[in-house]
C-alpha cells in the first residue's frame, strides 16, 4: 500500500513539475518569425540589415511612420521647424544604446555621416542637409533649400541610428550597437537571428522575450512553414498561395498593398516609344483591373499614376487613366502613324510596332497578360523572364523596350520624384528629360505648405501622365502569415519594417 | 591538373555570365530610388577597385589563385566574410543530409534489390519494380514537397526551421534517398541476376549451401557496381541538392551556391566550384581504391594488352 502511494505521489509531483516546466518553457517561448532573407552583414549601410532590424524593433530611425502613411517621432523626441531651412531635432536624454551609452545629438550625427558615406541609398535623404550639435540632446539641421521634410527624410531605414564609436566595426554581435527594444544575442548570415528583450531599453519593454528570425529562402517552402504552426510571423508568402490558407486553422493572411507600384518602365531611345502619343496609347491600353486579377491575384487596387501607392497621395489613384480604353489607344496609334497591317500588327514606314517586354522574379504572369493586352492593339511584344541582372544588362545594352519593376513610393517626395523623373534619377530608366517636368519638381521641393506641396504633386502626375514616360498598374501586394496563437500585429502597408510590437505576445503567455 | 583547369575555365565562365555583382549590391529592385546617379556610380567603382574587379581578367585569376594556393578562397562581395568558412559552415550540413541520405539508400538499394532479385518475376518484385518508376518518375521538388506537406503541416512530426540537427535531417534525407534510391535498387536487382546466374551460384546451390551464405555471396560480387551508384549520389549530394535543401530550408552548399549565382558573388561561385571539383576528384580516388579493397584482382590485372 505504502509503496503504491509513493508510485502514485512521485507520479504527480513529477506531472506536476512537468506541467510547471511547460507552462515555464511556453511564457518564455519565442515568437517565430520566416522571411526570404537573412541579412548577410549587421552593419546598417548593408541592405537589408537595417529593414531586418529595424522590422522586430531591435534598431530605431529618429522618426517612424505609422500604419496611415503619418510620420510620428521615434527615438528623437520632437522635431520643429524653426524656418525654411532651419529644424531643431530634440533628442530623448533617457534613451542610450544596447552598451549603455548615451544617445547624444554627436552619436546620431555621427551614425547618419557614417550611412550617408557608405550607403548610397541613404544619399537622396541627406543630400543638402548639414547636421550640427545645438546642445547635448539637441540635433540642428540647416538645409540649402526651403522646407525640406525632415521628419520624412529621417524615417528612412537606411537612417537607423547606431553606435559608429570605434569598436563598433558591426563584424560580430559584440561589435554592434543598436538603441532598440531587442538585442541580437546570435547571428547566422542567412540562416537566423535571434533577439532578446533590452532589459534597458528606455520605452515600453515588449511583452515577449525572445524573437527567432530564420530564412527560408523558398517561397513554397514559407507557405508549408506557416501552414505547420511552427511559425507565428511569416513574410512575402506568394500570392497565389492565399487560397491555402482559407481553411487554415493556424494561419491566416494579413494583406496590405504596399507603398510601392508597379511600373512598366519604357525605354524612350526606342522608336515609337520615343513618341508621347504611343506611350499615352499603351497606357490607354492597359487594363489595370485584369493585370491586377493575373498579377496579383486581385489583391491589390489599381493606380493611373506612380505616386498614389504612398497613403498620403492615394486620393490620385484614378487620375488621368481613369478606365481602361482600348478604342483611345488605337485611336493615337492611328494618328501617331502606326497604322495596323492585315496581320493584325502596327507598322510605320514599313517597320513594326514592336517591345522587348522584361520581367523578373513574380512579374512574368504580369508580363504575358500585358503582352496580349497589348497585342489587341497591334503592338508586338516579346516578354524575356530572368533574374533581375539581365535587365541590369540589357539596359546598358539598349536591348529592352520595357521593363515592370515596383519602386518604393514612401519618403520624401522631392528626391523620390526626383529618382523617377530627373535626368540623374536612378530610377529613370528610359532616359526621360523634361524642362516642365523638372520645374514642377523644383517648385515642390521649394512649397512650404503640405497642401500647396499635393497640389503640385498633382499637377506633376497629370504632366507625366500626359508623357507616360512609364506605364503605373498597382501597387504590389504585400502577403504576411499571421498565426493565430498570435496576439497584436498590427498590419502596416511597410511591413517588414514594422514586424514586431512591444505588446506582440502569444495567446495565454 | 584537372583542378588547375577546371579552375581557369570557372573563372573565366563565371566572368562570361550576363551581370555585374558590384551593380546588383548596390541596386537592389523596388528599394529607394536614388536621385543622383553620379553617388551610385562612385560608390560603385570604390567597390570594384576594393574587390580587384577593375583589372584585367588575368590579374584577376593570378591574384585569386595565389590566394588559393594558401587556401583562402578569399572574400565573399556580398557579405565581407571569408569564402572559406562560410563554405565550410554549408559543407558542414551538406554532408550530415548526404551521409544520411546515403546510409537510407543503401539500405533501401541493396535490400529491396536483393528482394526484388531473390523474388524475381514474383508479386514482390512486381511491385517493387512499380514502386522505382513511379519514384523515379515524381521530380524531386514534387515528393519533397508532398514529404513536408504530410509530415511538417498535415502531421506535425516534423519541425521547418532553419537549424541543422538531426531532428532535422531524417525528412530531406528520406527526400534524397528516395530519389537516388531506384537507381541503386535496380543496379543491386540487375548485378544479383546476373550473379544468380553464375556456375558458382549454381554449384552452391547444388551442394546445398544455405540461402543466407548464397546472397552474402552476391552481394559482395555485386559491391563493384553499387559502390558506383554510391559514388555518383555522393557526388551528386555534395554538389548540393539544391531543390531539396530549399524546400526543408537545410542551408547547405547547393542554397549557398545558388545565392552566389544569383548574386554573381564571384569568389563565392568560384569557391563552391573549387570545392566541388575537389570533392568529384576526392570521391573518384575514394572509389578506385574502394575497388581494389573489395576486388583485389583489379590491385594485380594487366595494365596494358
Amino acid at each position: 500500500m505504502k509503496i503504491g502511494r509513493s508510485i502514485l505521489g512521485s507520479f504527480l509531483l513529477s506531472f506536476t513539475l512537468l506541467l510547471c516546466g511547460c507552462g515555464l518553457a511556453f511564457a518564455n517561448a519565442p515568437i517565430v518569425i520566416a522571411g526570404n532573407e537573412i541579412p548577410i552583414s549587421l552593419d546598417p549601410t548593408s541592405y537589408p540589415s537595417g529593414d531586418t532590424m529595424m522590422g522586430v524593433g531591435a534598431a530605431e530611425v529618429l522618426f517612424k511612420a505609422d500604419p496611415k502613411g503619418s510620420v510620428q517621432p521615434s527615438l528623437a523626441k520632437d522635431a520643429t521647424q524653426i524656418d525654411e531651412y532651419n529644424w531643431e531635432i530634440a533628442l530623448r536624454p533617457e534613451a542610450t544604446f544596447w552598451s549603455g551609452e548615451p544617445v547624444t545629438a554627436d552619436a546620431v550625427i555621427r551614425s547618419i555621416q557614417r550611412e550617408g558615406k557608405l550607403n548610397p541609398k541613404a544619399s537622396p535623404y541627406l543630400k543638402g542637409i548639414e547636421f550640427s550639435i545645438k546642445s547635448d540632446y539637441v540635433i540642428q539641421a540647416k538645409t540649402e533649400t526651403p522646407n525640406v521634410d525632415i521628419p520624412m527624410n529621417l524615417s528612412h531605414y537606411t537612417l537607423v541610428v547606431h553606435n559608429t564609436n570605434e569598436k563598433y566595426t558591426y563584424k560580430s554581435i559584440d561589435t554592434a550597437d543598436y538603441t532598440g527594444m531587442y538585442k541580437v544575442v546570435e547571428y547566422e548570415p542567412h540562416k537566423k537571428i535571434v533577439y532578446e528583450r533590452n532589459e534597458s531599453y528606455w520605452g515600453q519593454k515588449p511583452k515577449t522575450k525572445r524573437i527567432v528570425y530564420e530564412e527560408i529562402g523558398d517561397a513554397d517552402a514559407r507557405v508549408i512553414a506557416a501552414l505547420s504552426g511552427r511559425y507565428h510571423i511569416v513574410l512575402n508568402i506568394p500570392v497565389a498561395s492565399k487560397a491555402q490558407f482559407d481553411t487554415s486553422n493556424t494561419s491566416q493572411i494579413v494583406s496590405v498593398p504596399a507603398a510601392n507600384t508597379h511600373t512598366i518602365y519604357l525605354n524612350l531611345k526606342k522608336p515609337g516609344l520615343d513618341d508621347p502619343k504611343v506611350r499615352q496609347a499603351l497606357a490607354w491600353g492597359v487594363d489595370r483591373e485584369e493585370l491586377n486579377l493575373l498579377g496579383e491575384e486581385g489583391l491589390s487596387t489599381p493606380v493611373t499614376v506612380w505616386i498614389a501607392s504612398n497613403p498620403f497621395y492615394s486620393d490620385f489613384k484614378n487620375m488621368f487613366f481613369d478606365s481602361y480604353n482600348a478604342q483611345k489607344a488605337e485611336e493615337l496609334l492611328d494618328g501617331a502613324g502606326w497604322k495596323k497591317a492585315k496581320d493584325g500588327y502596327r507598322y510605320k514606314d514599313s517597320k513594326p510596332l514592336e517591345i522587348v517586354l522584361r520581367t523578373f522574379r513574380t512579374d512574368k504572369a504580369m508580363g504575358e497578360a500585358l503582352q496580349i493586352q497589348w497585342d489587341r492593339l497591334g503592338v508586338k511584344v516579346a516578354v524575356r523572364h530572368g533574374d533581375y541582372s539581365l535587365i541590369q544588362d540589357a539596359r546598358k545594352t539598349g536591348d529592352w523596350g520595357a521593363s515592370i519593376e515596383a519602386w518604393s513610393t514612401f519618403g520624401n517626395v522631392v528626391p523620390m520624384l526626383e529618382g523617377q523623373y530627373s535626368p540623374r534619377g536612378a530610377g529613370n530608366y528610359g532616359g526621360y528629360a523634361d524642362d516642365r517636368t523638372n520645374e514642377l519638381i523644383g517648385m515642390i521641393a521649394n512649397v512650404s505648405d503640405s497642401g500647396e506641396r499635393k497640389a503640385l504633386v498633382e499637377e506633376l502626375s497629370l504632366h507625366i501622365a500626359e508623357e507616360s514616360p512609364a506605364i503605373y498598374i498597382c501597387p504590389r501586394a504585400q502577403l504576411t502569415a499571421v498565426s493565430t496563437s498570435l496576439e497584436g500585429f498590427v498590419p502596416h502597408f511597410r511591413q517588414f519594417e514594422n514586424l514586431v510590437n512591444a505588446d506582440m505576445r502569444l495567446k495565454g503567455q | 591538373m584537372t583542378l588547375f583547369l577546371s579552375s581557369i575555365v570557372l573563372f573565366v565562365l563565371i566572368r562570361q555570365a550576363p551581370g555585374d555583382p558590384i551593380t546588383l549590391l548596390l541596386e537592389q529592385p523596388g528599394d529607394l530610388s536614388i536621385n543622383d546617379a553620379s553617388l551610385l556610380e562612385e560608390r560603385k567603382q570604390e567597390l570594384r577597385e576594393l574587390h580587384g574587379l577593375n583589372d584585367n581578367v588575368f590579374v584577376q585569376y593570378k591574384n585569386w589563385f595565389t590566394k588559393v594556393l594558401r587556401l583562402d578562397l578569399g572574400t565573399s562581395i556580398w557579405t565581407g566574410r571569408s569564402v572559406a568558412q562560410e563554405i565550410t559552415t554549408a559543407l558542414k550540413a551538406t554532408l550530415i543530409l548526404a551521409f544520411a541520405a546515403l546510409v537510407i539508400q543503401v539500405v533501401l538499394g541493396i535490400g529491396f534489390g536483393i528482394l526484388s532479385a531473390v523474388r524475381a518475376g514474383g508479386f514482390k518484385d512486381n511491385v517493387i519494380r512499380l514502386l522505382c518508376v513511379m519514384l523515379a518518375s515524381v521530380p524531386g521538388f514534387v515528393l519533397s514537397l508532398s514529404l513536408v506537406y504530410f509530415f511538417a503541416v498535415r502531421y506535425r512530426i516534423y519541425e521547418m526551421s532553419s537549424d541543422i540537427n538531426l531532428y532535422r535531417v531524417w525528412l530531406p534525407a528520406m527526400a534524397a534517398a528516395l530519389t537516388n534510391a531506384p537507381r541503386t535498387i535496380r543496379v543491386v536487382r540487375a548485378t544479383s541476376l546476373t550473379e544468380m546466374g553464375q556456375a558458382y551460384t549454381l554449384f552452391s546451390k547444388s551442394c546445398g549451401v544455405s540461402k543466407r551464405i548464397i546472397i552474402r555471396d552476391i552481394v559482395r560480387n555485386s559491391l563493384l557496381p553499387i559502390i558506383t551508384v554510391i559514388s555518383i549520389s555522393l557526388v551528386q549530394m555534395i554538389g548540393g541538392a539544391i531543390v531539396i535543401e530549399s524546400i526543408f530550408s537545410w542551408p547547405g552548399i547547393g542554397s549557398y551556391a545558388v545565392n552566389a549565382i544569383m548574386l554573381h558573388d564571384y569568389p563565392a561561385i568560384q569557391g563552391y566550384s573549387m570545392v566541388t571539383v575537389t570533392a568529384i576528384i576526392l570521391t573518384n580516388l575514394m572509389v578506385d581504391v574502394l575497388y581494389i579493397l573489395v576486388d583485389p584482382r583489379l590491385k594485380s590485372a594487366p595494365t596494358n594488352g
